[in-house]
């Protein structure tokens, strides 16, 4: 797929993202050949399809395609999720009511599940990861809007510095998890790009937030429905933080801290 | 082998044999002129052995192949602890400006005695009065009484006469060189860059006492310093963007080695902390391997030809703010070794607290993140 195919598939989800969400969105995706595209290029699909869920707030079950592929089985379904704090959850595919934080997302909870194999585990932490990161790129945009446009003390809020600052360290942490997801391959590759991608959308979440001020706390501005995305994607597949510890675990057992990308 | 067929395998893999094969190791000597020692006895063995000659032009001895062939070397370098990376890595910014700006004859004559460690070379930028704000410098060059005329002294060939003081200039006191930072006009435009010989009469350097304990950094003072006009770099009013012209240098291949050694240093933790925080662990290694990911994609845009731009200013908050991490993770896991014992964990430590100061503070560059990258216009 060259460059130009590319950005017109980019579009062309934008598009449909921008029309649907929930289970007519994944309906839209069917129709336009989700199923062979990832089965034909999943390094292309995942990260454009994520990404750009999280950039437009749009929602579908797909992360269930992911892992059923990885998992040698046919898309459509619904396989189990291991949710942080030892929970297993079904994300369904259909609109149900739901008790989760972000109550667009028909999550339900399960009172188990089976483990996910390690191929499916770190392809479902990257396709997460891309979305958190294309819901803090979200997140930024709608607050940089803000700044530039809402005065105060007769300037506008993005001359201050300490305004400036927060949204810069947003942007920095949004661009190192983007690199961790474009060099994640194996499974270790995957927890890190997942942990680090699901910190930076908290920090993003987090200084969003506060430079949004008021306006950013009602339900009329979007910026809650991200982060509220942000807070249950997090915990999808390992939290940021738990898969954290994971990996200080695995250093120590190791007594090296691996180099996983070379020159 | 020949350089057209050189790549980052082959020469990764022949230098490890090579290394393996001649002990470089430093020897007892940790104080600050042993590491200057061990650094000449580094770069002469690898400049001899042909290594250290890649990735750099045949105008300056280099033996071709692209900048990513150093940041291979740098690394081995480091991941063996053969030099202290920091020094290491200044031929990174002194040798790409020398090539750009030196008269061609100039830099032939006096690169390969800096890459082959016969000679030592500083970089005079910083002043008292001209930290974060680099262009307020005040350094002045102005053409020799005598010359044809004021405007016209460096078209003529006349001396320059510079005077003023440097501050920040990491091994002036083991120097041969200086590319030197003088005013010559006003503004940006009004900076002018210099290659002075160190031995020249009027130039006084002072080792600064630091925190950490090395007399890396000096005082550097310039009274009426007769500089030749052939050995100005670039042209009247050049300086500004060469100074500019380092950070892409700096910020790619420097940065590689770096993060390098600081992988030693999260290695070395390991095996010496008996402390199971698997978070703080966890979270030193994930900011290291956030670095390292960030800076493999600005090699590799630069690689592909990219000019490298603002957008490094993000590399370096990464790797600052990942140096400070592991280090006071190293601090709350090693209780007490560094406060109670003379460990080269203090040192380091000590050291790392510069990593959001030098080369532009950690604020600079989120001025120039929001300004640039995120176009929140002027502050």
């Amino acid at each position: 797929m060259d460059q130009a195919e590319r950005e017109l598939l980019a579009e062309t989800l934008r598009k449909t993202m921008t029309a649907a969400s929930g289970r007519a969105l994944d309906s839209a995706l069917a129709d336009l050949g989700w199923a062979e595209l990832l089965a034909e290029l999943p390094d292309v699909a995942v990260p454009l399809t994520f990404r750009l869920l999280g950039e437009t707030g749009a929602h579908a079950p797909l992360l269930n395609d992911v892992l059923l592929r990885a998992a040698g089985r046919p898309p459509g379904g619904t396989t189990a999720l291991p949710y942080t704090g030892g929970a297993w959850v079904r994300w369904e595919r259909d609109d149900r009511e739901s008790t989760a934080l972000d109550g667009d997302l028909p999550l339900r909870i399960l009172p188990t599940g089976d483990p996910l194999t390690d191929p499916a585990l770190a392809a479902g932490r990257r396709a997460l990861g891309w979305w958190l990161l294309g819901t803090g790129r979200a997140m930024l945009a709608l607050a940089r809007t803000h700044v530039l446009d809402r005065t105060q003390f007769g300037r506008p809020l993005s001359s201050f510095q300490a305004v400036r600052h927060r949204l810069a360290e947003t942007l920095v942490d949004l661009e190192g998890a983007e690199a961790t997801l474009l060099a994640a391959e194996d499974g270790l590759g995957s927890l890190l790009a997942k942990a680090a991608a699901g910190r930076a959308a908290l920090t993003a979440a987090r200084h969003c937030q506060q430079v949004l001020g008021g306006i950013g706390f009602t339900a009329e501005h979007g910026l809650h429905r991200h982060v509220r995305r942000t807070l249950v994607l997090d915990g999808l597949l390992g939290s940021a933080r738990e898969l954290t510890r994971e990996v200080g675990a695995l250093l120590r057992e190791s007594g090296t801290a691996p180099r996983l990308i070379q020159l | 082998m020949s350089s057209t067929h050189m790549n980052v395998a082959d020469f990764r893999s022949g230098l490890r044999t090579w290394l393996d094969r001649n002990d470089l190791s430093p020897g007892p000597d940790h104080s600050l002129d042993g590491q200057v020692a061990q650094l000449a006895r580094v770069r002469r063995a690898l400049f001899d052995a042909g290594w250290m000659r890649y990735g750099w032009p045949p105008d300056v001895q280099g033996l071709g192949g692209p900048a990513v062939l150093r940041a291979v070397l740098g690394e081995e370098v480091a991941e063996r602890g053969l030099a202290e990376p920091g020094i290491y890595s200044m031929v990174e910014v002194l040798v790409p400006t020398l090539i750009s700006y030196a008269p061609p004859a100039l830099a032939r004559t006096m690169v390969p005695r800096l890459l082959s460690g016969r000679e030592q070379w500083c970089q005079g930028f910083s002043e008292p009065g001209s930290g974060s704000d680099l262009a307020s410098l005040t350094t002045r060059a102005v053409p020799r009484e005598g010359g044809t005329s004021h405007s016209s002294g460096a078209e003529s060939g006349g001396d320059w006469v510079i005077t003023g003081q440097k501050v920040w200039t990491s091994l002036a006191q083991y120097a041969a060189r200086c590319v030197l930072l003088t005013r010559t006009g006003p503004g940006h435009g009004g900076i002018t860059a210099f290659f002075v010989d160190m031995d020249t009469p009027g130039i006084t350097v002072r080792p600064l006492r630091t925190m950490h304990g090395v007399d890396e950094f000096a005082e550097v003072f310039l009274d009426d310093v007769v500089v030749p006009a052939d050995r100005m770099l670039g042209r009247p009013g050049d300086g500004w963007q060469l100074a500019m012209d380092l950070l892409p240098h700096e910020r790619s291949t420097c940065f590689w080695h770096r993060i390098a050694h600081l992988f030693t240093r999260l290695d070395r933790l390991l095996d010496e902390t008996g402390d199971p925080d698997d978070d703080a662990l966890g979270a030193a290694y994930l900011a290291l391997h956030t670095a390292r990911a960030r800076s493999h994609a600005t090699q590799r845009r630069l690689a592909e030809g990219a000019v490298l731009g603002p957008e490094t200013s993000v590399d370096k908050v990464l790797l600052a703010t990942a140096e400070q991490r592991l280090f006071d993770t190293a601090r709350d896991l090693l209780p007490g070794v560094l406060e109670l014992t003379d460990s080269p964990w203090r040192e380091e430590y000590l050291y790392s607290r510069a990593a959001t100061i030098y080369g532009g503070t950690a604020e600079i560059q989120r001025n120039i993140i929001a300004r640039r990258l995120l176009g929140l216009g002027k502050d």
